[in-house]
C-alpha cells in the first residue's frame, strides 16, 4: 500500500475541507463529478450507510469493494436519487445535489445494475422507445439502432426480453443506460452472471466510452475493479475504510488489506 | 427573464405530455401482451355475478332486488377493481422497472396519473362488459320492471356515475397501490387501506346509482347532486395525489 492510501475519514475529511484536493491528496484541476459530505443512510435503526465522505474527479473510474451488507448499493442509490440521504449529509453528481436537484441530475445519470430494469414482456426495440421518450431523447429511432448496434442485439430488436438469455438482457440493459448519453455511469455489480462474451462486449463498450465518463462501479471482483478504476474504495459496515487513486495502491497490499479488514477470502 | 420562465414550462409541458403518453402507450402495450389485469378482473367480476345469482335464486318474485342493486353493482366494481389495482404496481415492483421509471427525469406525479389513467381505462373496460350482464340478470328481469312499478333513468346516467366513480377508484386505488407496493403485507394493506379512504365516495356512487336504477319522480336532483360530489372527491383525490406522490414513493 501506498504512503498516499490512508483511512478515508482522515482522506475524504481533508479532500472536502479542500474542495480542489482528490483522493491522494494531490492538487488537481479537474472539477470534481462526484463530491459526498457526510452522506448516511439509515433503515430504521440499522446505519446501511454511515457518515460517507469523498470526491471523484471527473472522467475517473471509482470501483467500490465491500462484502455482501456493506452498503456498497445503498450509496450508489443514494448517489442516483433513488433513496434519500437521511440526516445532515449532502452530496452532488456532475454539480447537482441530490435533494435539490434530483430531476436534472437524473437526466445525467445512467445504471448498469444486475437488476436489468427492463420490462420483460415489451421487446427489446419497446423497451428503448419507452425509455427514449421518457427522456425525451431527440431522433430516438437512430439512437437505438446505434445501440442495438453496438451491444449486438440487432438481430432480436423486435423479440420480447422475457426470451433473451441472461447476457443478452445484461447487454440491452447496457443499451438503456447508455440511451440517454450519461455523463457519469453507475455500475452495480454489472458482470454478475454474465457469459465470457457478454462480458467481452460489457468491456469494450465501457473501453469504448471510457474517456468522456465517469464510472461508479459496485464489484466485488478485487481483480476486475482494479483493472477499471482510476481510484478503489473499500467499505465496510457503511463506513469507507479505504479510498485512494489506484497508482498509489500496490494491489497485494490492497488484496492483502481487503482480506484483513473485511474478513473475506479474496483470490 | 420572465420569457425564459415561461419558454421552460412550456418545455417541461411538452416533455411531461410525452412521458405520460410514453408510460401510457408501455402500459397498454405490456397488458395486450399479458392480458393479465383485464382478463383477471373480468373473469373476476363474471363470477361475482355467478355467485350473486346464486344467492339471490331463492329470493322470490316478490322481492324487489332494484332497491339493492346498487350496492350489488357497487361490491363488485369495488371487488373487481382491488385485484386489479393490487397487480398494477406489484407487477412493475416484483421485476424492478420502478426503479427505472424513477431514475428517469420524469416528475413523479406524471408516474401518478400515467398509471390511474391505465388503471382507470383497464377498469373501464371491464365494467362495458360486465355492467351490461349485470343489468340483464338483475334489473332488466327484476319483478318491479317487468309489472311497470319501477321505471330506471336512461342508461347514459348510469354509464356518467360509473364513469366518475371510475376515477375515484382508479386514483384512489393506484395512490393506496403504491404506499402498499413496498410494504410486507402488500395485498392485505390495499384492501384494509381502500374502502374507509372510499367511504365518502362510495356513499355517493351507491344512492346516485340507486337513484338512476330506481328512478321516480324527482331522481334527476338526487343524481346531479351525488356527480357533483363525486367529482368533488375526484378532484380532491387528484390534488393530493399531486402533492404527495413524491413522498409517497419516497424518493
Amino acid at each position: 500500500m501506498s504512503e498516499n492510501s490512508h483511512n478515508t475519514s482522515s482522506a475524504a475529511k481533508t479532500a472536502l475541507e479542500n474542495p480542489t484536493i482528490s483522493a491522494a491528496g494531490d492538487a488537481t484541476t479537474s472539477p470534481a463529478a462526484i463530491m459526498a459530505q457526510g452522506v448516511s443512510r439509515s433503515f430504521g435503526p440499522r446505519k446501511a450507510v454511515d457518515d460517507v465522505s469523498f470526491e471523484l474527479p471527473d472522467k475517473a473510474f471509482l470501483s467500490i469493494f465491500g462484502p455482501n451488507g456493506a452498503g456498497k448499493t445503498t450509496l450508489l442509490k443514494v448517489l442516483s436519487t433513488l433513496l434519500p440521504i437521511t440526516g445532515k449529509g449532502s452530496a452532488s453528481v456532475c454539480g447537482f445535489d441530490v435533494k435539490t436537484q434530483a430531476e436534472e441530475l437524473r437526466r445525467r445519470i445512467g445504471i448498469i445494475s444486475h437488476n436489468p430494469l427492463l420490462y420483460r414482456d415489451l421487446s427489446a426495440d419497446e423497451n428503448l422507445q419507452f425509455f427514449a421518450e421518457l427522456y425525451c431523447i431527440p431522433n430516438p429511432k437512430q439512437r437505438i439502432d446505434e445501440l442495438l448496434e453496438a451491444v449486438e442485439l440487432k438481430h432480436r430488436r423486435y423479440d420480447v426480453v422475457r426470451g433473451f438469455s441472461r447476457g443478452m438482457i445484461q447487454r440491452l440493459s447496457i443499451a438503456r443506460a447508455l440511451l440517454p448519453k450519461p455523463e457519469v455511469l453507475f455500475l452495480d455489480e454489472p458482470y454478475s452472471g454474465l457469459d465470457p462474451h457478454a462480458s467481452d462486449i460489457l468491456d469494450s463498450l465501457i473501453a469504448n466510452i471510457r474517456e468522456d465518463h465517469t464510472f461508479v462501479m459496485v464489484s466485488h471482483d478485487l481483480d476486475k475493479g482494479l483493472e477499471l478504476a482510476s481510484h478503489a474504495l473499500i467499505l465496510s459496515r457503511g463506513q469507507i475504510v479505504l479510498y485512494d487513486e489506484c497508482k498509489h495502491i500496490d494491489t497485494a497490499a490492497f488484496k492483502s488489506l481487503y482480506r484483513e479488514i473485511v474478513g473475506l477470502g479474496v483470490s | 427573464m420572465a420569457k425564459a420562465k415561461s419558454t421552460a414550462a412550456t418545455r417541461s409541458n411538452i416533455s411531461g405530455w410525452r412521458q405520460y403518453k410514453a408510460l401510457l402507450k408501455k402500459d397498454i402495450a405490456q397488458e395486450l401482451r399479458t392480458k393479465e389485469m383485464v382478463t383477471s378482473m373480468g373473469l373476476y367480476g363474471m363470477l361475482v355475478l355467478v355467485i350473486y345469482y346464486i344467492a339471490l335464486s331463492q329470493a322470490g318474485t316478490g322481492f324487489d332486488i332494484t332497491l339493492i342493486a346498487a350496492g350489488l353493482l357497487l361490491l363488485m366494481i369495488v371487488f373487481t377493481s382491488m385485484l386489479g389495482l393490487n397487480r398494477s404496481l406489484i407487477h412493475e415492483h416484483d421485476q424492478g422497472q420502478l426503479e427505472a421509471l424513477l431514475l428517469a427525469p420524469i416528475d413523479r406525479p406524471i408516474i401518478f396519473l400515467a398509471k390511474a389513467t391505465t388503471n382507470f381505462l383497464f377498469l373501464a373496460i371491464v365494467q362495458v362488459v360486465v355492467v351490461p350482464f349485470f343489468y340483464v340478470m338483475f334489473v332488466s328481469s327484476s319483478p318491479g320492471i317487468i309489472r311497470g312499478d319501477v321505471d330506471p333513468g336512461p342508461w347514459w346516467m348510469l354509464a356518467l356515475i360509473l364513469f366518475l366513480g371510475s376515477i375515484g377508484i382508479a386514483g384512489v386505488g393506484t395512490l393506496l397501490a403504491t404506499i402498499s407496493v413496498n410494504s410486507k403485507g402488500r395485498d392485505f394493506i390495499l384492501a384494509v387501506l381502500f374502502i374507509p379512504v372510499m367511504y365518502p365516495l362510495l356513499l355517493v356512487l351507491v344512492a346516485a346509482l340507486t337513484a338512476v336504477i330506481t328512478g321516480g319522480s324527482g331522481f334527476e336532483a338526487t343524481f346531479w347532486q351525488m356527480c357533483a360530489a363525486a367529482a368533488a372527491y375526484n378532484a380532491v383525490v387528484i390534488a393530493v395525489a399531486f402533492a404527495l406522490y413524491d413522498y409517497i414513493l419516497g424518493v
